[in-house]
């Protein structure tokens, strides 16, 4: 087999794996030469694998992170077992991760108007830091920032006090809000 | 079979069609090891499950390899427009059943089904897991939108509120990153 003459830019190939390469000439164009292509579809076939492997580290509760509204329902649909905690600014909240959780998702509310992104500071005891999303696009218009971890990962954790900041980002960088969570330690419920 | 190997797809599929006893046999698998999984991703891209996109590269293929041993293709060189042809009327026809099977569920079970997560066999999902957490907080969110929420560009920016050219940019930089730190022990924890 000979090398491929022509090969299908990256970029192609992922808007055509997203679907966002519109049906018609351009789309018969990269599936024709897909099939007469063996190093074209080949790295087709490594971009789709990246793809159904973060399917699945999603699936199994393994993100950390700002996640959007939309991934957050499709996690519900897919029966994982997300907990949510809800936090007004200056609110303080107890939480802790029970039996069976996948996913911890901790809603931050404030107002969000005129606010395209925002920075999510986090620390634990003694100010230490413990977590931190930069520069993130404010998800819909929905008034929450959504702060996922794994359960796995908590679960792990010693009791504890986390202070949660919220900034906007931009040149006047404001504060938005400040949450505290009282984190139980699961053996500690239970106990 | 290194012969086959590094014939053409032309030549290959002559090979299957001439039926020469101790040559077939090896142009059929080398026809299937070509053409099997290129059918595979198409039935993944139009179908969006791996189980029947799977059921449609075995379909495909044996209806491909049928016709040449009948000496139904007449030209052979253009044996990859002949499976894509297949591919996209077995495509039709499954979305079509798809269509129905979902109508009757619809009808008949109200509450929603579950899928069992599938395991990924060919990904270190660990060393994967460490890659994504090294992305932008704003690449990760339009990574996971792109590919677990299956949105598309423009429905992705309406969610985040960007132009659908800005989230293609941050896409393909994100899966370039992705792809070089799952080539490298860079993101391995």
């Amino acid at each position: 087999m000979l090398a491929c003459q022509a090969p299908i830019p990256d970029a192609i190939l992922l808007d055509y794996w997203t679907r966002d390469l519109p049906d018609g000439d351009e789309m018969n164009r990269v599936e024709e030469h897909l099939f007469a292509c063996g190093d074209c579809s080949a790295r087709l076939d490594q971009m789709a694998a990246l793809g159904a492997g973060l399917t699945t580290l999603v699936r199994q509760g393994r993100v950390s992170g700002i996640v959007s509204r939309a991934v957050l329902n499709r996690l519900q649909r897919d029966g994982a077992r997300v907990r949510m905690y809800w936090l007004a600014p200056g609110e303080t909240v107890p939480c802790a991760v029970y039996p069976g959780d996948d996913v911890i998702v901790t809603a931050l509310r404030a107002d969000f108007s005129g606010v395209d992104a925002v920075t999510l500071s986090v620390t634990g005891p003694d100010d230490s830091p413990f977590g931190r999303c930069d520069d993130v696009p404010v998800s819909g218009l929905r008034g929450e920032v959504l702060w996922a971890n794994p359960a796995a990962l908590l679960r792990q954790m010693p009791s504890m006090r986390l202070e949660l900041t919220l900034n906007s980002t931009g040149a006047a960088p404001t504060e938005l809000g400040r949450y505290v969570l009282e984190h139980s330690a699961h053996q500690r419920l239970l106990s | 079979m290194q012969v086959m190997v590094d014939a053409s797809d032309g030549d290959v599929a002559r090979a299957v069609a001439a039926r020469a006893p101790g040559v077939a046999e090896a142009a059929e698998s080398e026809l299937y090891r070509r053409f099997a999984p290129r059918v595979r991703l198409y039935g993944l891209r139009h179908l969006g499950d791996e189980e029947e996109a799977r059921d449609l590269s075995q379909q495909v293929m044996l209806l491909a390899i049928e016709k040449l041993r009948a000496g139904a293709i007449r030209d052979a060189d253009q044996i990859a427009s002949f499976v894509l042809g297949v591919s996209r009327t077995m495509t039709k026809d499954l979305k079509r059943l798809d269509w129905r099977r979902e109508k009757l569920r619809e009808t008949f079970l109200r509450a929603p089904m579950v899928e069992a997560p599938a395991e990924d066999a060919t990904l270190d999902l660990d060393h994967l897991e460490a890659c994504l957490a090294r992305l932008a907080d704003r690449e990760r969110m339009v990574v996971l939108l792109t590919f677990y929420a299956e949105k598309t560009g423009s429905e992705v920016g309406k969610e985040l509120r960007l132009t659908e050219g800005n989230v293609r940019v941050i896409r393909h930089r994100a899966i370039e990153r992705l792809r070089t730190c799952m080539t490298s022990r860079e993101g391995s924890r």
